[in-house]
Order: structure tokens, then sequence, then C-alpha cells
């Protein structure tokens, strides 16, 4: 086997192999159907996609904490391994070591199906994903309804938990999930719309296809942060983590959960937070491909383009994770209903006013005309970016006066928030 | 843009809804005086643009899901007409009692759209669509008066009773569809004139299943119980509403759906049309006679004058004269009806009960309205000079040709039996008259009623009257419209 | 392989729509409930209804189902076993049920369904082309339809 080959393609390649020799000895030597081999290969595929989900989480624990300790001016986890790589390992086997508590009162059955639904999803959704070129488990035509439609399940494991552990703060945690979920799944994909509209298909591959010459974040940049925000906070991550805020319902929905379990729902958190920036970097950012500039995109293989631009993204949120407070419910509701989503909207309007134009000169994305075509979305951008701050100027948010009354002199401090 | 034109009052409704409630969303005073203006004015505006579209030859709209013919724009008229005289009715009773005013408008505009485009729909997705639509919104309207027990608790019988009935109609339709593999209705005709025998009983199936789910929503017995207490619950003026527009859309609905999709059925859905009518009449009468709140009384009237209306279908069978007698009984009973419930919510704002004892000496404390009240009373019994008479007139009398013409008696006894119960209706209109008239009040004050209601109680009484005494024209009208379905 | 396929989803559509019924808690009737959206959403996908399965999911399951279970969790005595499941009409639904039941199998046991022509053009493609150009109508009607469900909702229940 051609060495550089495995390198650039190596799913391509191992798949082409396994799938060579299944064929020899199901079909050939066993007389079994064809569709055996398929079935297979899918299991295969499933499999793999586990076993590198677990890995990849477990390496985003280290990268979060390392990430985080430095922002915060500490060393983060050195003990374990060079440089704490060997930590996440550390603390599986502590997990799995840990006793197994049911609660009281619980209901057994929803309480032990919750985190083995909750990962579910989370796994389901990289089936439409384009890993590098040609490297998509099913292709749909309808994905990204497909992990719209998935991705909107999870809620409901977690509500299970929340409701099945028999505590108020875990039900209280649930049903903050569940708002939450609801609400910003309308601006995600109100978001992600525009960038359909541009493409003209819901499948994956086809709008990785459609950023060869230039990425869809730069069409719409509006849109990506909205999508990243309304994301961000689907996975429930700081600064949008009410669901499962410490210092005000001690862990949420999994309180009651330990050991086995409770790694369960880490590993469905760890795995979305990568999924979303596996979404941004397929929808928005080019997916596999390099940049368009000479030579650039040979530079590196596919699958390792894929990784540099999904760990951006995800850096971004630790990022995110490291320096912003949590909001408050109003506030999330608030910037969900009253900022996120009119912004989507018109940012649906006006990709179609940019799409008409395209329209009008013959401009196509896969072309050189794409250049004026980004002009026009780039212009257009900037107005709504413009007219949105100047509606929501933090001028114009209603203002909370706090006044702290010390014993040697009384002194006031205004604060601003965005809300009642 | 041809098509969109064709759309007019529909587009017309949708804005003007649409602007009533985002200049309540501005205006400093929540759209208080706004709303009712604008709402009349985008009415008035529909109404010139249907009766300027009524003339145009017939058109299909936007791939034949709902056409635009004189059948539809009888049914925007008179809608529309239903609509202004309940903005007058709910004005003061709205303003009252809860703080969404302009919402009640735009709900009504909206609820009068649904009624045009069940109206005009010509393909089953149309008609389920707007049907939900008219449902949904008569929910809402119905349940108003949240911080009221009542009108929450109507609501939500009229919802559960509705939602069941939707699902029932819906698994109909799709038995139709099965059968004919269209959901246009005049293409599932022409599928269902060269049918295959063992089709058949799936499509008198799917047939079965549409009626009762329509006969939910135009509250038909046996399927009328959610109907007394979503009257009684209801805001007054929302009652008016839902005591006539379900019925008239459901009427506009039936003639299409029966008499344009399913004629080669006829034997089937007409007798069991002619079972629900002779059911509806009687049981509505029957139970009508030992009511004693009034709103309850005119549910059970109203039932009762939808089983009269529905002998015009069953008739409709053999000639087109069944379906121009009801859409003239329409015309009479939207504005008997109407005028009724506006008289009523404007006694009872001042006396403060739908007790029909209360009526007692109603001559002396406000004689106009109990004249008009009278009226309607004559009108509702069919008694001649009357909008009621020329209706049931027109109604039965098609019956008794289409019996004449078939040599079927079964018409003739669905008359016979309109007729007795057009008796025994007179019992309980007239009690109330008594009460009315001679019998003595418990308070002598005057009841004073204010501008909007009196002039809208007077508009209704004109118009039963002028129904009934120069019929001629709305005849031709309704004529012109039935030629639509007919004509081809 | 279809075959086991739909045995497999038919049997979930059943089974979840079973034990709502027969389930004595209410958010284990909910959950039940979710497996018969889930069976009937694959049910769809075995027609090569990929969008319509997909749609659902993410209506059904995602939204009224988390909803519904929402304001289940909200009511009192959602997990008292004692709670009535049935009221005394019960046995009358069940006969009334089954009634249906037969009349709707006498009919359609000796039925030969007429089929559609086989269409290849890409479900969501024509989809879309549909809603705007045949369906505009009834879209937008739907569209309508959905704002006053809205503010209904907000009249009805806001405080």
């Amino acid at each position: 086997m051609d060495i550089l080959k495995l390198i650039y393609d190596p799913f391509g390649s191992i798949g082409e192999g396994l799938r060579g020799l299944l064929t020899q000895l199901l079909v050939q030597s066993l007389g079994l159907p064809d569709w055996t081999v398929t079935l297979i290969m899918l299991i295969a595929g499933a499999g793999f996609l586990v076993a590198v989900a677990t890995v990849t989480m477990m390496f985003l624990t280290w990268l979060e904490r390392k990430v985080i300790a430095r922002m915060q001016d500490r060393l983060g986890p050195n003990r374990a391994g060079l440089y704490g790589i060997l930590q996440p390992v550390a603390d599986m086997v502590k997990l799995f070591t840990k006793e197994d508590i049911t609660p009281s009162g619980a209901d057994r059955v929803i309480y032990n199906l919750s985190p083995m639904l909750v990962v579910l999803p989370s796994l389901l959704v990289f089936a439409v994903v384009p890993f590098a070129n040609h490297v998509i488990i099913s292709d749909l035509s309808i994905g990204f309804l497909y992990i719209v439609a998935i991705g909107s399940t999870s809620t409901i494991a977690l509500l299970m938990g929340g409701w099945g552990s028999n505590n108020k703060y875990a039900l209280l945690g649930g049903m903050r999930a569940v708002a939450q979920f609801v609400s910003y799944e309308i601006p995600q994909v109100l978001s992600v719309v525009g960038v359909l509209l541009l493409t003209g298909s819901l499948s994956l591959g086809r709008i990785v296809y459609a950023q060869n010459y230039v990425w869809f974040a730069a069409f719409q940049p509006v849109a990506f942060i909205i999508f990243l925000l309304a994301s961000v906070s689907e996975a429930n991550r700081t600064p949008f983590d009410l669901p499962e805020a410490e210092s005000e319902i001690i862990a949420g929905y999994h309180v009651e959960y330990s050991g086995i379990k409770f790694a369960l729902y880490f590993l469905a958190e760890y795995i979305n937070t990568f999924a979303i920036s596996v979404f941004a970097t397929t929808i928005f950012l080019g997916g596999w491909q390099g940049p368009y500039l000479p030579g650039w995109g040979a530079l590196l293989p596919d699958w390792l383009w894929f990784l540099l631009k999904s760990y951006a993204v995800v850096f971004v949120m630790i990022w995110m994770r490291g320096t912003l407070p949590r909001l408050r419910i109003d506030q999330l509701m608030n910037l969900a209903w009253k900022a996120l989503v009119p912004l989507a909207l018109v940012n649906l309007l006006l990709t179609g006013v940019g799409l008409s134009v395209m329209q009008v000169f013959g401009w196509k994305l896969n072309d050189f005309t794409v250049f004026p075509s980004l002009a026009v979305f780039l212009v257009l951008n900037v107005l709504m970016g413009a007219g949105f701050l100047a509606v929501f100027k933090p001028a114009h948010l209603p203002k909370r006066k706090v006044v702290l009354v010390s014993r040697s002199r009384a002194f006031e401090v205004t604060t601003t928030f965005t809300g009642r | 843009m041809d098509q969109l034109l064709l759309l007019g009052p529909e587009i017309i409704l949708t804005v003007c809804a649409l602007a009533v409630l985002t200049i309540d969303l501005f205006s400093a005073e929540r759209g208080r005086a706004w709303s009712p203006a604008l709402t009349l004015a985008g009415l008035a505006l529909a109404a010139l643009d249907a009766a300027a579209l009524f003339g145009a030859p017939a058109q299909p709209v936007f791939g034949q899901m709902v056409v635009a013919d004189a059948f539809t724009g009888f049914f925007r008229l008179t809608s529309l007409a239903l609509a202004a005289l309940i903005v007058f009715a709910a004005k003061e009773y709205i303003e009252k009692r809860t703080k969404y005013i302009a919402e009640f408008y735009a709900l009504l505009l909206f609820v009068t759209l649904s009624i045009i485009l069940l109206a005009a729909s010509v393909d089953l997705i149309m008609v389920f669509l707007s049907f939900e639509f008219l449902s949904i919104t008569s929910y809402i309207m119905v349940g108003y008066l949240r911080d009221d027990k009542k009108s929450s608790e109507g609501s939500i019988k009229y919802f559960l009773y509705g939602s069941v009935s939707s699902a029932i109609m819906l698994y109909g339709m799709s038995l139709l569809y099965g059968a004919s593999g269209v959901t246009n209705l005049s293409a599932m005709a022409q599928a269902f004139a060269k049918i295959p025998a063992p089709m058949q009983s799936l499509v008198v199936m799917g047939i079965l299943l549409t009626i009762v789910g329509f006969g939910f929503k135009i509250a038909l017995a046996p399927f009328h119980q959610w109907s007394p207490d979503a009257y009684e619950g209801a805001p007054t003026p929302v009652t008016a509403f839902i005591s006539v527009g379900p019925k008239v859309a459901g009427f506009a609905v039936l003639a299409r759906v029966m008499i344009v999709a399913l004629p080669h059925f006829a034997a089937d859905w007409s007798s069991l049309l002619w079972a629900i009518a002779a059911l509806s009449m009687t049981l509505g009468n029957l139970v009508a006679l030992r009511q004693r709140n009034i709103k309850r009384l005119l549910a059970y009237s109203s039932i009762a004058q939808t089983g009269y209306m529905l002998i015009g279908i069953v008739a409709n069978v053999a000639n087109g004269e069944g379906l121009r007698g009801i859409l003239v009984y329409l015309i009479a009973y939207i504005f008997t009806n109407i005028g009724l419930f506006i008289a009523v919510i404007a006694y009872s704002e001042q006396v403060g009960s739908d007790d029909i004892e209360d009526y007692a000496g109603m001559i002396r404390r406000a004689p106009f309205m109990a004249v008009a009240m009278l009226i309607f009373f004559l009108s509702l019994a069919g008694i001649p000079p009357t909008a009621g008479f020329i209706g049931k007139f027109l109604v039965f009398g098609a019956a008794l040709d289409a019996a004449r013409g078939s040599a079927n008696s079964t018409l003739i006894w669905l008359t016979v039996i309109g007729a007795v119960n057009s008796v025994i209706s007179v019992g309980y209109y007239f009690n109330i008259v008594r009460y009315m008239f001679f019998l003595p009040p418990k308070d002598e004050t005057n009841v004073t009623v204010s501008r909007s209601l009196n002039w809208s109680l007077a508009a209704a009484t004109l118009m039963t009257l002028v129904v009934g005494l120069v019929p001629q024209p709305f005849i031709t009208f309704a004529e012109a419209s039935v030629k639509a379905i007919f004509g081809g | 392989m279809e075959f086991v396929l739909f045995i497999l989803f038919a049997g979930m559509t059943l089974t979840g729509a079973i034990l709502m019924v027969a389930l004595h808690n209410l958010v284990r009737a909910v959950l039940a409930m979710i497996l018969g959206f889930v069976g009937l959403a694959g049910l769809y996908l075995l027609l090569e209804a990929e969008f319509l399965a997909a749609i659902q999911v993410l209506i059904y399951v995602g939204a009224v189902a988390i909803l519904v279970l929402f304001a289940v969790m909200l009511t009192q005595r959602v997990s008292d076993p004692n709670a009535p499941v049935n009221n005394n009409q019960a046995w009358l639904g069940f006969t009334v049920a089954l009634g249906f039941f037969g009349m709707l199998s006498a009919v359609f046991a000796p039925l030969k369904w007429p089929s559609l022509p086989e269409q290849s053009v890409s479900t969501v493609e024509n989809l879309g082309k549909q809603l705007i150009g045949p369906y505009a109508v009834p879209f937008e009607a739907a569209s309508v339809v959905l704002l006053v469900a809205l503010l209904g909702a907000i009249i009805l229940a806001r405080e």
C-alpha cells in the first residue's frame, strides 16, 4: 500500500482494503449476499466512530483543563504522563471504579436509561459529516436536517435524567436545559438556512464542495456568529451553562449520577462540544478543504485540515469559557428571542437579496465570479451588523443601580445588563 | 401577478390583521381607538375588492388549491358582512373585559380569512388546513376571557371535541385520497367516475368519516355535544360569531366536497345527511324547549337551524335549487342570529344575566330592542315577512321539487319533519316573546344601549326585513353563485 | 431486510402506542409515546420519505413530546401509582374502538391499493419546488395559522 496515499486518505485506503478483504471472504468464499459486506462496513464505521469519539473526548478534557489553566495563570494537570496527557485516563479509571448510586425514590427505568440515551444522539450526528473528501458514513440528501432532528432528541434524555433522579436540583436543571435548547435551536437553524440557500442543498457533502473558493464564514459572518453562540448554548457550555450551574443548582440534571453513568454524561457533553466545532467547520469554514490559496490545499491532507479547523473552534469555545461569566436566565432568553432570532431572520432576508443579485448577474459560487458576490454579501453583512448594533446599543438597555453602602462612605456602582 | 390579484380580499384581510397587531405593538394607547376602525376599514376594502371580483370568470389560483369563482365570492361578501357586524357587537364588550383588544380584532380578521379560504378550497389539503385554521382561531376566541372559568371550560371542551373530530375527518380524507390518488376535488370526481367496485366501500367509509368531522365542526346532531357549553362560556360576541361563521364555512365545504367531488356517491352521502338533518332538527328543537339560559337555547336552536339548511344539500342531489336555498337561508340566518345576539349582548350588559326569566317585561325597559328581538324570533321560526321565511321556503321548496322529480318519498318525509320542527320551535321562541311582552319586569329601569350596538342592531333588523320583503336580488345573487359550482 | 426493518419499526410504533395508553406513570407514558414517534419515523424512512422522517423526529420527538413532557412534569400526581388511568367508560371506548377496527378491516381486507408512479427526483428539492409552486397558498395559509396559534398561546397563557 502506498504510504503517501495512506497519509492523505487513510480512511479511504483502509476502507477499500477492508471492503476488498470482506468481499473476498464473505461473498466469494462463503457465498453470502452483497449487503452483508455493506452491513459489516457500516458497523465497523460506527465502531470506529465510537472509539474516535471516546479518544477525542479524553483529549478534549485534557485540552480544556490545560488551556483554562494557562488562561488563569496555572499549570493544569501535569502529573500523569508528559504534560499530564494521561490525566484523562486516570480520571476514567477513577470514574469506572466508583460506586454506582441510585437515589431512593428515583424512577429506576428512566434514571438508568437516561445516560445511555444522552450519548446516542451525540454520536449519531457524526454519520453525515464529511471528515475528508469522500469520507462520510452516509451523505444523506437531508444531511443538515438530520443533524437538527437527531440533535433535538438529546433534550429528552436530559429531561429524563433530571426527572428520574427525584431531586429538585436535577429537575430544575433538566427543565432549564430544555427551555434553553428549544430557544436556541431556532436561531441556530435559521442561521444555517442562509448557507443552505447559497448551496441549494441540505447535504453536508455538497455544502463543503460549495466552499471550495470561499468559506461561508466570509459570506455569512453574522450567521456564523449566531450559529456559534446558539450552538455553544445548546451544548450547555459557559457562558450558557445554566442547566448545570454549580453555584445555583449544584450540577443540574446529572447531580445524582456517579461512576460510569456520570462518565456517559461527561462523554456526551464533550462529544457535543466537538460536534459543534465539526459542524461550524463543515458549514462555515470550508470543511476538509484547505484555504483557497495557491498550493495551500494540498499542503496538508484533508483530514488534517479538518481537525485543525475543528480544534481552532474548540479553542474559541474554551476561550469563551475562560473569559465570560455565566448569563442570568432572563438575559439568556432575551439574547435568544430578542437578539439572535430577529438577527437570523434579517440575515435570511438579506441572503435572499444577495442571492437575487447573484442571479441577476449570473454569478456563481464555483468560479471566479464568487468574488464580486462575496463583496455584495460582505456589504450586506456590515449593514446588518451596524443596524443590529444601532438597535441593540448597550446604551438603550435598561440599567440597574446598585448601591453599596459602607460604614465610612456611600458610593454608587452602576452596572449595565441586558434585561428588564 | 394576475393570480395574486384574484386573492385580493384574502391578502387585504391578512395585511389588515397584521397591521392591527403591529400598530397595537407600537401605539401608546394600546390601539384602543385604532383597531376597530382599522378592522372595519380592512373589511370594507376587502368587500369592495370581493364585489369587484364577483363577476369575473372562475379561475383557479396557484395550482388548483383554491378557486376564485362566484361561489367563493358569495362567501367572501357574506363573511365580511358577518365580521363587520361582530366588530360593532364586540367593541364595548371586549374593551370592558380584557386587555387584549387589538388581538381580538386581529383574530376576528383571521377567522374571517379562514372562512373565505374554506369556501374557496377545491383541494382536500386546503380544506383540511382551512378547517384547522377556523377551528384554532375559534378555540382561542371562545377561551378569550381567560379569568372566566366558563369561558375556559367552553374553550377546552370545544378544543377536545374539535381536535378529535379533526383527526377523524383527516382519516376520512386520507381514505378518499387513497381511493382516488388525488386530492383535488374535481380530479377526485373524475377518478371516482370509473372506480372499481371493491374500492367503493372504501370511498363510502371515507365519506362517513369526513362527514362526521364536518358534523362536529358545524355542530350537527349527534356531534353537537360541545356546542352548548362553548356557546354559554364564550364571550357573547364570539358566541354570535361561532353560531354563524363555522356553519357558513361548513356549508360551503359540504357543497364543494359532496357535490363537486362525490357526485357518484350521492346516494350514500345523501341518505347519511338525511338522517343527520332529521336528527339535528328534532334533537335541537326538543332540547331547546327545556333551556333556561338564552345562550344555551340559541345553541340548540342553531343546531336545529343547521338541520333545516342541511335539507338543501340532501335535496341538491337532484338539482341546484337546494344549494341556492341554502345560500339565501345563510344570508337570512347571519343577520337574524347576529342581530339576536347583539340584543342579548346589549341586554345582559345591563341586566347582568343570560337567564330567560330576566327577559320579563323587556318591552317596557327596552322597547326598540324587544321589537327587534321579536322580528328575529319570527325569522328564526320562519314566519313571513322575515328573511327566515324566504330561506325556509326556498330550502323546503327545493326538497319538494326534487322529491317530485325523483319519485322519492324520503325527501318528502324530511320536509315534513322540518315543518313539524318549525312548529315546535315556535314554542320556545315565543316563550321568550311571552316573557318579553306579557310578563311584568322585575326591575323597571330603562336599558340604555351604546350607539355602536344600537346601529348594528338596527342594521341587522333592517336586513332581516329587507331579505324577507324584497327577496329577489338575494335569490339572484345566490343563483349566480351556485352557477359557479353547477355551471362547470 | 426491508421486511425485518418493517416489523421492527411497526413493532416499535405499536408497542409505544399501547404502552402509552396502558402505563400508569404519566412521564413513562409520554416516553412510550416518543418510542412510537420514533418507530413512525422509521416507517417513513422505509417508504423513502427521508425528509418526512427527519421532520417527524424534529417536530414530534424534539418539540411536541418535549413540551408534553414538560407540561406533564409540572402537573401534580404524575407518578402516583393509584392515579386512575381509565374512566368508567373505558370498556365502552374499547368496544367502540374494536368495532371501528373491525369495520375498517372488513373494508380494507379485499382491497388492492393503487400505487403512485415512482419518482426519481430528489425529494427535498422537489418538495421545495412544490411548496412555492402549486402549494403556495396552503403554505402561506399554514404560516398564518401558526401565527394565530402563537397569538392565541400568548393571550391564553400569559399572566
